[in-house]
């Protein structure tokens, strides 16, 4: 409660320090442990001495869990940066990518590219794109229309418009039969591994403009909270606001869905978590967000790779195995 | 200007001496191509290898250069030793980290299955990858011969291959005796209900041992409702399936209870092991003479 009578810009620097040093701290354990063992003393000699001696670790450290650092954080920030979004402008705390079918969307388009064979970028993420954007299209439809403007109908909608998702990557799977079979499913259950620095780069450069816009925006989320007539008397053009923000959130949570799959609960806890310990301004939360989001990822990786004893689970299995007690705790707790 | 031009020249006879310098360094490695006819640069002398594929290990151990093996993926088994060799993930999903701690000097992956984006990425830090791609026996042969070329094992290869192809022939002659070709379902999966097309190594066994494959088509592994493998009428029906003696004997039951089935009125219902048909290793004759004997007993009662 101290930090409340903190002035603005001064609070956003100190949250920010913080949960930075959390998502510092995090990759620092990350870049640390891995499937050949965990070695602390030697990452800090590799970091600061850069000596190169006859281990591999060096190699391992920066060419395979560095890239997957970054792109755990990256796709964290992403999507926790989502559920904020999606909060904000449907005024309605149980949105979430995930849970609204919008990365369900993503994933049929992603599935189509992929079985009809085109590399990972840019073809495999404009169909994840095309399909995203479908999908949020279809929810928006249906939550345009007055009466479906509840809360709860609006979820429902999101949770029918995700459950015909699941089905359609479903069927798209039983049609298939090679051996990309495999890799489709693991990558559904959201999977990191893929990455390397090349690529976690080409991300970044989508994602990185993509942040700076959302924040640009903060503001105007906040005055959306309050309702869309005391916006628009404030002088925001709504309909532009919100379709920047749509289609932006949508490119971010596509293109990251068409690099590691379907991540889900990450956009629901984190936002969640940091509105109950931070309030309710988005200047503040939407950095926080991405810095918050980024740690939460890292830590689930860190757990997908080094939880099993031979060979990895999908990243996404651990974010819904904490994220969904997690997030029913959160509810049960603000709604008392 | 005089200077000007005696930098140059510097620069030049450097980028001579560079230029020769080059290949000199490079005499130590040598280039060779793979089977998907990718250039891969090996070292002068291979140490250490990683198997990224159950069947690439059996080769190895077949090839009898086991030593050089420090690493293989997950359900490498037979034989029963590489079961200890320290493991790199599954063959679909490879363990990265673990491989490049191996330091090999070379990995030997298979098209068929290993992922390409992990391939290059080893490629990317400087471990060659030889790719194999056998599709039909012939390949296979091929291919273990090209393998023992690569371990200097060449020996071992060509009796491997001389072994396999005069088996093969034996088996050729044999079912050559007879027109008759036995209806045959091989179940592969239980639930539901798979069996093997035509581009599979299990179809190509099925016709040189004398059976008709009730599956064959194109598509590779098609999956079959109850009611149309009864309708195929097999009269030998082969589970080979991961699942233990007890699964097959539920399995058998089941289909026992559609008394007109040939399979069933003849009982000609078997459990093999499923490696023995679908890993393009030298076992796979095994696979192959087995499969001739149960299609053809009555061919096979005079010999031994």
């Amino acid at each position: 409660m101290k930090k409340a009578k903190l002035n603005l810009p001064k609070r956003i620097l100190v949250v920010n320090l913080i949960l930075l040093i959390i998502l510092a701290g995090i990759s620092f354990l990350g870049l640390a442990c891995g499937s050949t063992g965990i070695d602390f003393l030697a990452l800090i000699k590799i970091i600061f001495k850069s000596e190169i001696n006859e281990s591999m670790l060096p190699a391992i450290i920066w060419q395979i869990r560095l890239p997957r650092v970054l792109l755990a954080a990256l796709v964290g920030a992403t999507l926790s940066l989502g559920g904020l979004v999606f909060q904000a402008i449907l005024r309605n705390p149980l949105a979430e990518p995930y849970i609204l079918g919008i990365s369900g969307g993503a994933a049929i388009g992603a599935i189509i590219g992929i079985l009809l064979g085109l590399s990972r970028f840019p073809g495999v993420s404009l169909f994840a794109f095309a399909g995203s954007m479908a999908t949020l299209l279809l929810i928006l439809v249906m939550a345009s229309d007055k009466t479906i403007l509840k809360k709860d109908s609006l979820l429902l909608s999101g949770v029918m418009v995700n459950a015909f998702c699941s089905a359609v990557i479903m069927f798209l799977i039983s049609m298939t039969q090679d051996s990309r079979l495999h890799n489709i499913i693991f990558w559904l259950m959201g999977d990191l591994s893929v990455a390397d620095l090349g690529q976690t780069f080409s991300l970044a450069m989508v994602l990185i403009p993509c942040f700076i816009i959302i924040f640009y925006y903060s503001n105007v989320m906040n005055l959306l909270l309050m309702g869309q007539e005391q916006a628009r008397a404030m002088g925001v053009n709504i309909k532009l606001v919100i379709f920047i923000l749509l289609v932006i959130t949508s490119l971010m949570v596509s293109s990251t869905v068409s690099y590691c799959g379907l991540l889900g609960f990450v956009g629901l806890v984190m936002p969640h978590l940091l509105r109950i310990i931070l309030g309710p301004d988005h200047r503040v939360l939407v950095p926080a967000c991405i810095l918050g989001g980024g740690a939460f990822m890292v830590f689930c990786d860190l757990l997908a790779r080094t939880l099993p004893e031979q060979g990895e689970m999908p990243a996404g299995v651990i974010t819904a195995l904490i994220g969904a007690p997690l997030f029913i705790y959160l509810l049960k707790r603000s709604s008392r | 200007m005089n200077m000007k031009l005696k930098k140059t020249n510097i620069i030049l006879s450097c980028f001579v001496l560079l230029v020769l310098l080059v290949p000199l360094n490079n005499i130590s490695a040598m280039e060779i191509k793979d089977q998907l006819n990718r250039k891969i640069h090996l070292p002068k002398q291979i140490k250490k290898i990683v198997s990224l594929a159950p069947s690439i290990t059996e080769i190895i151990y077949a090839l009898g250069v086991e030593d050089l093996l420090v690493g293989v993926t997950q359900y490498s088994d037979y034989p029963a030793a590489a079961s200890s060799l320290p493991k790199v993930g599954s063959y679909v999903h490879l363990d990265l980290e673990r491989i490049i701690a191996l330091k090999p000097d070379l990995c030997i992956a298979t098209r068929d299955g290993n992922p390409l984006t992990t391939i290059e990425r080893l490629e990317i830090m400087k471990i060659p990858v030889y790719a194999v791609d056998p599709r039909n026996l012939e390949t296979i042969i091929q291919t273990i011969l090209e393998l023992g070329r690569l371990l200097k094992a060449e020996k071992k290869a060509d009796f491997l291959a001389a072994n396999m192809r005069s088996r093969i022939l034996k088996i050729k002659n044999i079912i050559s005796c007879t027109q008759h070709r036995t209806r045959l379902f091989f179940q592969i999966g239980i639930s539901p209900i798979v069996s093997a097309g035509s581009p599979t190594f299990i179809n190509e066994l099925i016709e040189l041992a004398g059976g008709e494959n009730l599956a064959r088509g194109p598509a590779a592994y098609p999956r079959f409702s109850k009611e149309k493998v009864i309708s195929l009428a097999p009269e030998v029906i082969i589970i080979t399936s991961m699942a233990r003696s007890t699964v097959f004997e539920k399995v058998k039951a089941e289909w026992n209870r559609w008394p007109d089935l040939p399979a069933v009125k003849q009982q000609r219902i078997y459990l093999e092991d499923s490696n023995l048909f679908d890993r393009p290793t030298p076992r796979l004759v095994d696979g192959l003479e087995l499969l001739a004997k149960l299609l053809h007993p009555e061919l096979f009662e005079n010999i031994k």
